[in-house]
């Protein structure tokens, strides 16, 4: 007789799975095939870019996730959009309905939680391992929260500072350490005037540049705010550009390029690249080039701050100075935010990584790229690699506690809905005031309507 | 003897017909949907959205005319932006015509090598953009670029280009010239058409080279001139790619080089607004029609085709 392999039930059993299959893959899931079948789940993650050697680093981290999450695989982490601009990309794909689970993000992500494309995180967050509300600075986790919503997570959070050639300084006799480093404007001003050297119509060096890009859309919140200003009340959801001590900011920087660099912002823009980095012409920063003593810069900057053709060996980092309205320094921070895209199919999984990110990825992160790690659950004694090469440990642990403190001094920055509008409008105001073209009142005031209209704009349709 | 009109019957097509007209409508129907999916529907779309507040998340919500209110009335960048574009066609495009006319004519000589010539100067329109326009932020660097070096190597001021206000317009004009050879490649295909009897017999009537040219060459290749006319006009109101590598997206230094296609990226992309910025695709669209009709209009005064009658 015929042995019967496979009964009428199994058979009934096969062609049902197979006839779901076929649903789910007409359907696109083929991810939930998968797991239908075996439990297991590919997240797709993002950067917007980044170094070859910064995006191969998150395979690396993810291979330490995936042995205590062996069902979650975090697929290879795509670097950039190549020639598409990052944003218009991943807008698409939200609106397409097929997003990355998770994604880092450079930019606000109150603007994009306001919009509905990217995923409320709170309840996720409280019953995470890393990422309750608890191990975040305050500051850091407000810049992506709207209405008592969190929109992303701040897994970096390089604070700024001011950054000064010590060599530079040993050699005119100004004290070197960062205790008598200039405590206000006044001070500072005083102090840039004996770096500052002008041959006809070109500036061959300079102390400090007030309002200088490209640092400056972001810095103009520490300038106000060390002014007693404002720019954005978040809690009133209302802009503050025009106020009394913003209109006297800008005229107190008025005055000092007017007194110290001609009043000429143009001679200045063409006389050199006064950064701290490399421009889009391939200019050298006047920084590394011993030409500029003096500038505003994120911890990020320890990794670049010698770099290649560097002119000095010795730097160091200072508090913010008050300005004459002001009453205590502060500081600001850029972070690198993550978020779950509005559609994202495996969201939960997404979180996950991200949480693991926040508490422990991030020190992998941290060794290869000095982003400052915020998150509490993180060992505050870690220190950049570059920094102990460069300076020692013992200076590198100095310098790593002086930014864990800017963090905790920070002012809420980043939580606007208009984040990148308010950007242009403000930077627009600077420029125009800088090189004359229009009064800082009349400026600024021009800046705070444009920017509120759009902001009432924007709350109406959220 | 008066012959009756006979009033046309209606012939039916043969079945032969009938399939050959299917056929044909078949082969054509891929590119039929390619137009209808990516180009017919994507402007009906535009147009609908220029009525909508919409940040492409969310659905678009209808708001009548307020993107236009708000471009026209309360837009201080709509303006700034009309203004640069404008300074820029006006410019560009007349001067890359003559640009790439006097290349044709050079290339059009009968010197040896000049397949080479030709090949050399058409290079550069191959190039990205972007590059191109790196390599002239370099060249252009007030301080330490060639261009300002050999300036000021032979006593004459050196310009600010693309840091200072007045001069970053000039500069993105001197770069678009650097895509001449495209133009200038349609240029010398025009004048290898004219006929070289005409030619020979203007010169045997003790016409000069100048006089060729004017009465004979130029008049014959306005054809090609209307064409490379039209395609400046609108390619010059689409700077997109050179702009926003040398001012970013506010258009710096000073929004002097905040052109209408940076300002419909800031817009669409930066601030969510879709709606808006479909709105001043509307708007940019229009303008170019516009132009574009009065450049045909006018055309009938000083195009001239082979063979073409024309009243005294």
């Amino acid at each position: 007789m015929f042995q019967q392999p496979i009964s009428r039930g199994r058979v009934f059993q096969l062609g049902g799975a197979l006839a779901a299959a076929g649903a789910l893959a007409a359907a696109g899931h083929t991810d939930a095939i998968a797991s239908m079948l075996s439990d297991e789940v590919t997240v797709t993650f993002w950067t917007p870019g980044g170094s070859a050697r910064y995006c191969q680093n998150f395979s690396n981290i993810a291979r330490d996730f995936h042995k205590l999450h062996p069902n979650i695989t975090i697929g290879k982490t795509t670097c950039g959009t190549g020639q598409q601009d990052f944003l218009t990309v991943l807008l698409a794909k939200i609106a397409a309905g097929n997003p990355p689970d998770a994604t880092i993000y450079w930019d606000s992500p109150v603007t994009l939680g306001v919009r509905g494309a990217v995923m409320q995180l709170d309840p996720m967050m409280a019953v995470s391992q890393y990422s309750q509300a608890k191990y975040w600075p305050p500051s850091a986790l407000a810049s992506c929260q709207f209405r008592g919503k969190t929109w992303g997570l701040p897994l970096t959070g390089s604070p700024y500072a001011i950054w000064f050639n010590q060599d530079l300084f040993a050699k005119k006799g100004i004290p070197t350490s960062r205790e008598k480093f200039p405590k206000t404007w006044d001070e500072l001003r005083k102090l840039s005037k004996e770096f500052t050297y002008w041959k006809g119509d070109t500036l061959v060096s300079a102390g400090f540049l007030p309002m200088n890009p490209p640092e400056l859309p972001a810095t103009i919140f520490v300038w106000s705010a060390l002014n007693g200003g404002t720019i954005y009340d978040a809690d009133h959801q209302k802009y503050t550009i025009d106020s009394d001590q913003n209109v006297a900011m800008m005229q107190y920087m008025l005055d000092w390029l007017n007194e110290e660099y001609k009043g000429n912002r143009t001679a200045v823009d063409t006389s050199a690249n006064w950064t701290g980095y490399a421009d889009a012409k391939g200019r050298a920063p006047a920084f590394q080039a011993g030409k500029l003593a003096m500038l505003e810069q994120g911890f990020w900057f320890v990794g670049d701050v010698l770099s290649a053709g560097v002119t000095f060996k010795h730097y160091e980092v200072a508090q913010y100075p008050v300005g004459p309205g002001g009453k205590k320094t502060v500081s600001g921070f850029w972070p690198n935010w993550a978020v779950i895209p509005q559609g994202s199919q495996h969201p939960q999984e997404g979180f996950k990584w991200l949480d693991y990110l926040a508490g422990v990825g991030v020190e992998k992160w941290f060794a290869v790229t000095p982003d400052l790690p915020t998150n509490r659950n993180v060992p505050a004694s870690l220190v950049p690699a570059v920094a102990v090469q460069q300076r020692g440990q013992a200076y590198a642990a100095n310098l790593t506690r002086f930014f864990h403190h800017q963090l905790d001094i920070s002012i809420p920055m980043w939580n606007s809905p208009i984040q990148g509008f308010a950007f242009d409008q403000i930077n627009k105001a600077v420029n125009n005031i800088m090189h004359k073209v229009a009064k800082p009142k009349d400026a600024l005031a021009a800046a705070q309507r444009a920017s509120q209209n759009e902001l009432q704009r924007v709350l109406h349709s959220a | 003897m008066a012959v009756m009109a006979q009033p046309m019957k209606r012939r039916r097509w043969s079945v032969m017909r009938r399939r050959e007209a299917i056929a044909g409508y078949l082969f054509i129907l891929p590119w039929l949907i390619g137009l209808i999916v990516f180009t017919a529907y994507p402007i009906l779309a535009t147009v609908y959205f220029s009525f909508t507040d919409y940040n492409i998340i969310q659905p678009p919500h209808w708001v009548g005319l307020s993107n236009y209110t708000t471009m026209f009335t309360a837009d201080t960048d709509f303006w700034n932006g009309v203004g640069n574009s404008l300074y820029y066609a006006l410019i560009s495009v007349p001067l890359g015509l003559a640009f790439s006319l006097g290349l044709a004519l050079v290339l059009n000589l009968r010197a040896r090598g000049v397949g080479v010539y030709r090949a050399l100067f058409y290079l550069p329109a191959l190039a990205p953009s972007i590059v191109a326009t790196v390599v002239f932020l370099m060249l252009l660097d007030p301080q330490n670029g060639l261009v300002n070096v050999l300036l000021r190597a032979v006593g004459l001021p050196a310009p600010g280009w693309f840091e200072d206000p007045s001069w970053s317009k000039p500069a993105l004009i001197i770069l678009s010239l650097w895509g001449a050879g495209t133009a200038a490649l349609i240029f010398l295909a025009g004048l290898q058409e004219i006929p070289q009897a005409l030619i020979e017999a203007a010169t045997i009537d003790g016409a000069g080279a100048w006089s060729r040219f004017w009465n004979v060459t130029l008049p014959l290749l306005s054809p090609v001139v209307l064409f490379n006319l039209v395609m400046g006009v609108i390619w010059s109101f689409q700077v997109f790619d050179q702009a926003i590598t040398v001012g970013g997206t506010t258009g710096d230094p000073l929004g002097s080089t905040l052109m209408f296609m940076v300002m419909i990226y800031n817009n669409a992309f930066r601030y969510f607004s879709m709606g808006y910025a479909s709105a001043l695709s509307v708007v940019l669209v229009l303008a170019i029609l516009v132009v574009t009709a009065v450049i045909f209009r006018t055309s009938r005064l000083w195009v001239f085709y082979e063979g073409q009658q024309r009243d005294a």
